[in-house]
């Protein structure tokens, strides 16, 4: 069981924004904002200051992405049917069912993933998320929730994420926490922070590294003082259209009342 | 935002729902699953997937040429990343270069040659042939150079792809009017200062990622962004190098120094002036060195015996005590000290004096040819090839204004820009009726715009070659498109390892295209065909060098031993081993007796700037790391990065001017000059209240330009107030004033 993280070193960084724009490439992330004003990107960097800190005049910068959290809010809000899952752990190749709706928490690597197939683009997952890792791309017609995978596809190819290959700071590290003698682990020892408050603990697993002026003006401005507010509306049309799903599952055709059902909730967000 | 369900999708979830699989290989085979529709994916499959990987990439978002492959699936460039075969950036690029996938396809790139029918600044197109366009062209260029000759044409270029025009215009049609904005509004002013003080232009060689302590003038790294050297400053700090930034902007750069030194804009020089006095004073300087190299030390030291701690401090605003603190620490770390000479210097209207004072700290701290100090990698020696004969050069230089008028003794290469614009405006001392930009936008690069109008308004003929539809294409008569830096063959890339101190290798590599150029919807051409196309029809074919970029990026390489062959089969790149760059000594002209001789003050002189006007505040601007220059407005990735050039605004002014953070603003400088567009305003305490910033590069104003037209205000919109380097004849654009206006009322700036 490993659980891949990454570090952010704000003593390399110099917030040159490479990592967004290479993420933005490999995955064709569209720009802008979607339907409910998120903005459209699964990496992003933010200049913070210069401010005013305890420790004098500061400057840094915000990279962030999904936090492939410990206990990730976007997972248990999903309203898609759940399907049983066969994991596979890549080093000892043992293997994991697991019943699951079209995003999940792998058991094997920690990182959090969304099966674009079953997604239904309502966007309950990006509501839940306290650092707006999610956006739902409309892109192609069809809307599906999208974020940052850890680029898990490129590491099971060889590869280093897009943004870590890209970063010329080498500000970006990745790879194993579960692993003490990986660098990753060596910078949480040393002290790497996550983002979070009395009301958001939810475990990320993306870690900040830098001196205590930066990491005051980071902390004191990035981190989520509370988690979302479920958008009562969508919570219960994704509850309702659980029974439609499940209806259309045993049924395996689409049946006439579901079609309403499905238009009426359509039209009543829409007002 | 509406569930979205539509019947197709309900349809699509029934089958799916007994189905499974999934990205990470945790479902079973989905490829049982039965539906009646074809899927797109929803998930773009990775660059690293069905992609065919192209070598021989060099990048040209900005001027450092990063190496470069490219990721092609269905003949369609999807990624660009570093050669990982690069000694010098590695697999990285910068956001920029990661965005030039966006400038290849970006659906506002000039297409076809075209024609005003319009007016010049207020344009009507109409597509022509290129047949239609180079007759055009070539008569009209004929036209001018038969009636006022060929220093009746003016050329303004920018880039690689401007290199081979520039000679055919300047070596065979014989014109001196060459403007070239890297010179006269940029680094002209640091080649020709360090030249007379080091007798060698310094490029940005300072050996930083081996250095004790570095000393950065304005520059900010991180806002500021060219790979490898950002890498060498960036292992300096990791190494424990101090890092001292004199900028009245707590910059990208300052956020990281020991010392920030808060400077009053303009006064530069006075520092430099008093470090190098104090060091002087006690004794602190590299005797040995100044002793066996330098010239005019004594008349030199007297001469500077004026700036102490307490004149300096008075005359840039900060600590006395702060200016020692620097002169120590560099002091202490000396001689593997980097005193960064700077590159885009063209300030104030007195930078050659700074740049001057720059190499000779540099030399007084024997901070030359030692670790972390001034030194320079030892590149391999390449052919030059497919240059234009010198058929008329001597009348070029007969007939260089900057000459005629004795003025400028130190210009670099070309003709002072200011000349060139007075010269044709006045038609004196001769007429300029002819003018070309390639690849440059003067109307956003140079100061004054109402005068770059008046001298386009006033020329016979203009001629415009670009990729995208800049501000200066809306003043072409015709109007030409040319191929991008991934469609063509160009220019060589020699190097050495970013790190000097690091294992001694040489690079090799040349422009090769990553995509075909090839298209249906675009008529782009490369610049050699586009130039020997001219040549032909202005009948000057017989001096024609080469006959396609292909063909002189080929006899480039033959002369290293290589082909363009040679390099793909190499991976892009041609590894050699290198030379040890250290144990180099130069001659440091404390005192110049040449520059003494032309009138200028031969020990290195602090020379004031216009105060700043009350009410106003002084314009200062700079680099954000999603764009280079104006060049990059209209890329809809880099935009998205950062979508405005917000001003910055000291905290406690804006508290006074009843200013909040985010607030949207108009600019009116001291001349009456309002912004055409409007920004927002960044209130923070980073900024000296007497001094405002921007970053340049916004603000187009070329409907043509979708993505970045009317975003953030143009910088240069505001700098009407020229001021000019006496020695070089360069431009000085920070000596402009403004205030703000919210909802249409003007605010002073408190002092």
């Amino acid at each position: 069981m490993s659980q891949y993280g990454m570090i952010i070193d704000l003593e390399k960084c110099v917030g040159c924004h490479a990592c967004a724009i290479a993420c933005r490439a490999e995955w064709e992330v569209p720009t802008g904002k979607d339907s409910a004003e998120r903005e459209r990107r699964r990496n992003w960097v933010k200049r913070l200051g210069p401010s005013k800190t305890p420790q004098g005049l500061a400057s840094t910068y915000y990279p962030g992405l999904c936090n492939h959290c410990d206990k990730p809010a976007c997972v248990t809000v999903c309203p898609a049917d759940k399907v049983e899952a066969t994991f596979t752990d890549p080093k000892s190749g043992a293997t994991k069912k697991m019943e699951v709706a079209a995003t999940w928490k792998d058991p094997f690597n920690g990182t959090v993933q969304i099966d674009k197939e079953r997604c239904l683009g309502c966007g309950a997952c990006a509501d839940a998320c306290p650092y707006s890792a999610r956006y739902v791309n409309e892109e192609e017609g069809d809307p599906k929730a999208d974020k940052c995978t850890f680029c898990v596809e490129r590491v099971a190819a060889g590869l280093e994420p897009a943004c870590v290959q890209t970063c010329l700071a080498r500000a970006r590290i990745f790879g194993d926490l579960s692993d003490p003698n990986s660098e990753v682990s060596q910078y949480v020892k040393k002290g790497a922070a996550k983002l979070e408050s009395a009301k958001v603990k939810i475990g990320p697993n993306v870690r900040y590294y830098g001196n205590k002026k930066d990491m005051h003006l980071l902390t004191t401005t990035c981190t989520p003082q509370a988690m979302p507010q479920a958008n009562l509306r969508r919570t219960i049309m994704a509850h309702m259209l659980k029974p439609a799903m499940d209806q259309v599952k045993n049924l395996g055709v689409l049946g006439l009342a579901g079609a309403v059902i499905v238009k009426g909730l359509s039209e009543d967000e829409k007002e | 935002m509406a569930l979205n369900l539509t019947r197709r999708k309900f349809l699509q979830t029934a089958s799916l729902a007994a189905a499974t699989a999934a990205m990470s290989g945790c479902f079973a085979n989905r490829a049982n699953a039965s539906t009646p529709f074809v899927k797109k994916p929803f998930t773009a499959p990775g660059s690293f997937a069905d992609t065919k990987t192209a070598v021989g990439g060099v990048c040209e978002m900005c001027f450092w040429r990063c190496q470069l492959v490219g990721k092609i699936r269905d003949g369609k460039l999807v990624k660009l990343e570093g050669n990982p075969k690069s000694i010098d950036n590695g697999a990285s690029i910068c956001a920029r270069g990661n965005a030039g996938v966006k400038l290849l396809y970006d659906p506002d790139r000039l297409k076809f040659p075209m024609k005003n029918v319009g007016k010049r600044g207020a344009p009507q197109w109409k597509r022509i042939t290129w047949d239609e366009a180079l007759d055009e062209c070539a008569a009209k260029l004929k036209g001018v150079v038969d009636k006022y000759g060929p220093h009746g044409i003016a050329m303004f270029p920018h880039g690689s792809s401007a290199t081979y025009p520039m000679g055919f215009f300047e070596k065979v049609v014989g014109t001196p009017n060459i403007s070239e904005a890297s010179f006269f509004q940029c680094r002209g002013i640091r080649d020709m200062a360090y030249v007379a003080t080091l007798d060698t232009p310094p490029d940005e060689n300072v050996d930083m990622a081996n250095a004790k302590a570095i000393l950065l003038l304005g520059g900010h790294f991180g806002e500021n962004v060219h790979v490898s050297h950002v890498k060498r400053y960036l292992k300096g700090l990791e190494n424990g190098a101090k890092l001292i930034v004199v900028d009245p902007r707590f910059s990208a750069s300052a956020a990281k120094a020991d010392i920030w030194v808060k400077i009053k804009p303009g006064t530069d020089t006075a520092f430099l002036l008093a470090v190098m006095n104090h060091l002087i004073k006690t004794g602190k300087y590299n005797k040995a060195y100044v002793e066996a190299n330098g010239v005019g030390f004594d008349k030199f030291s007297a001469g500077i015996a004026h700036a102490t701690l307490e004149w300096a401090a008075k005359t840039c605003d900060v600590p006395a005590k702060q200016i020692k603190e620097v002169a120590e620490l560099l002091a202490a770390n000396a001689p593997n000290v980097s005193i960064h000479p700077g590159r885009h210097v063209s300030w104030y209207g007195n930078d050659f004096q700074r740049e001057r004072s720059l190499a000779c700290l540099t030399g007084l701290l024997g901070a030359i040819g030692v670790k972390g100090g001034f030194v320079k990698g030892k590149g391999p020696k390449v052919g030059k090839a497919g240059g234009w004969p010198k058929i008329n050069e001597e009348h070029a230089e007969a007939h260089a204004l900057h000459k005629m008028a004795k003025k400028h003794p130190f210009s670099p290469p070309g003709t002072p820009t200011d000349l060139i614009r007075e010269a044709a405006i006045t038609g004196k001392p001769y007429a300029i009726k002819g003018f070309v930009a390639w690849g440059q936008n003067p109307i956003q690069t140079i100061p004054d715009q109402e005068m770059t109008n008046k001298m386009l308004q006033q020329m016979d003929f203009v001629m415009v070659c670009d990729i995208m539809p800049t501000d200066i294409t809306m003043y072409a008569d015709i109007l030409l498109p040319e191929s991008s830096y991934l469609e063509r063959y160009d220019m060589i890339k020699p190097g050495t390892q970013w790190d000097l101190s690091g294992k001694q290798e040489q690079y090799i590599s040349a422009r090769m295209p990553l995509v075909s150029v090839t298209a249906a919807d675009h008529e782009r051409k490369d610049p050699v065909w586009i130039t020997n196309e001219i040549a032909k029809r202005m009948g000057l074919e017989k001096h024609i060098p080469v006959q396609s970029m292909e063909e002189k990026t080929d006899k480039a390489l033959a002369g290293a031993n290589l082909s363009i062959e040679q390099l793909v089969k190499e991976g892009g790149i041609h590894v050699q081993p290198g030379a040890d760059p250290y144990g180099s000594v130069l001659k440091v002209n404390f005192f110049s007796q040449e520059v003494a001789d032309a009138g200028f003050p031969g020990i290195p002189t602090y020379i004031p700037v216009p105060e700043t006007p009350k009410g106003y505040a002084r314009l200062v601007y700079g680099r954000a790391p999603v764009h280079t220059f104006n060049r990059s407005q209209n890329n809809a990735w880099l935009v998205n990065e950062m979508p405005e050039n917000p001003v910055w605004l000291n905290d406690e002014s804006a508290k006074k001017m009843g200013l909040k953070d985010g607030d949207r603003i108009e600019l009116v400088n001291q001349d009456g000059v309002k912004s055409r567009t409007t920004t927002v305003v960044k209130v923070t305490p980073g900024i000296r209240k007497d001094t405002v910033y921007m970053a340049h590069g916004y603000g187009t104003m070329n409907p043509a330009m979708t993505v970045g037209v009317g975003k953030g205000i143009d910088d240069q919109s505001l700098i009407t107030k020229r001021a000019v380097d006496p020695e070089t004849g360069a431009h000085g654009m920070r000596n402009n004033f403004v205030k703000f206006i919210k909802n249409g009322k003007v605010l002073n700036i408190p002092a």
